[in-house]
């Protein structure tokens, strides 16, 4: 039983990594420099999951196995003026789309919910189950 | 002694029950917590199978010498082995939806709906075993 609020756990731990990937994405749809002050187009971030959750090392449940980088192009504005502009007139912007991010985190918060409830059942079958006791 | 005070009506029967659905709980939790993981097909164990094999069960003990007391003795399926303890169970992937382009065939409303009903299920046997208790207890002290 309280297994099961720990596959239910691991769930809610990757939907909101993926949200915090999700914002970034957002956030960063305009950014053209790195931390440093380099040249260094944000590229979009996409969150990976697979079964299994090694925080408790168990083959139930769900994990983020890997951030990878989108290797789609990235958007070119044409902008001959931009100091960043290449030798066409081209500025690269990051390939975000936000719509896309928009449907992704909507799916997201929906997943979360879906495992609260499931947690909540957990939860109310534990309750039942400590009755026996009392 | 003891081992015939729990082992008469229907508590073993309700014994089962209970590890059934928490077995079915878990199932149903890791399916919940996958539903957007790629390539992942969610898996169940059927409460059809399940009842079928408690009613032999308890249809071979009411055919008995002692109709309503004495362990049931249920038959393992492809899903279920019963142990003393408890139940071991392989869930088997559930083919019935459509693939999604992430090769994940989910099914969010029939799961959520296998969960409620589940719980409620696993709610409802172990209230009756609260029952079931109460009465014993009432039958030790001798009075009501």
């Amino acid at each position: 039983m309280f297994g099961s609020l720990d596959i239910s756990t691991s769930a809610l731990v990757a939907q909101r990594t993926r949200l915090n990937v999700i914002s970034a994405n957002l956030a960063n749809q305009n950014t053209l420099y790195d931390a440093d002050g380099n040249y260094a187009p944000f590229h979009r971030r996409i969150p990976v999951f697979a079964v299994g959750d090694p925080a408790t090392d168990s083959d139930r449940g769900v994990h983020v196995k890997e951030i990878l980088f989108d290797r789609a192009p990235l958007r070119k504005v044409y902008d001959p003026g931009h100091p960043n502009a290449d030798g066409a007139g081209y500025v690269a912007y990051p390939n975000i789309d936000p719509a896309i991010e928009m449907i992704n985190a909507l799916e997201a918060a929906r997943i979360y919910e879906a495992n609260i409830t499931a947690a909540e059942a957990t939860k109310n079958m534990m309750q039942t189950s400590l009755r026996l006791l009392a | 002694m003891i081992a015939g005070i729990f082992d008469s009506g229907a508590l073993p029967a309700l014994q089962r029950l209970v590890q059934f659905t928490s077995q079915r709980h878990a199932v149903l939790t890791h399916n919940i917590a996958n539903l957007s993981t790629p390539y992942f097909q969610p898996r169940d164990l059927d409460p059809k199978t399940f009842q079928a094999t408690l009613r032999n069960a308890i249809d071979q003990r009411r055919a008995s010498r002692t109709p309503t007391s004495g362990p049931l003795t249920l038959t393992d399926t492809e899903q279920l082995r019963f142990r003393a303890g408890g139940i071991e169970v392989t869930p088997t992937p559930t083919h019935q939806n459509i693939l999604f382009h992430d090769q994940n065939n989910r099914d969010l409303e029939r799961t959520m709906q296998h969960l409620a009903e589940n719980t409620l299920a696993f709610n409802a046997a172990v209230e009756l075993l609260r029952n079931e208790f109460n009465m014993i207890e009432i039958a030790i002290r001798e009075r009501v």
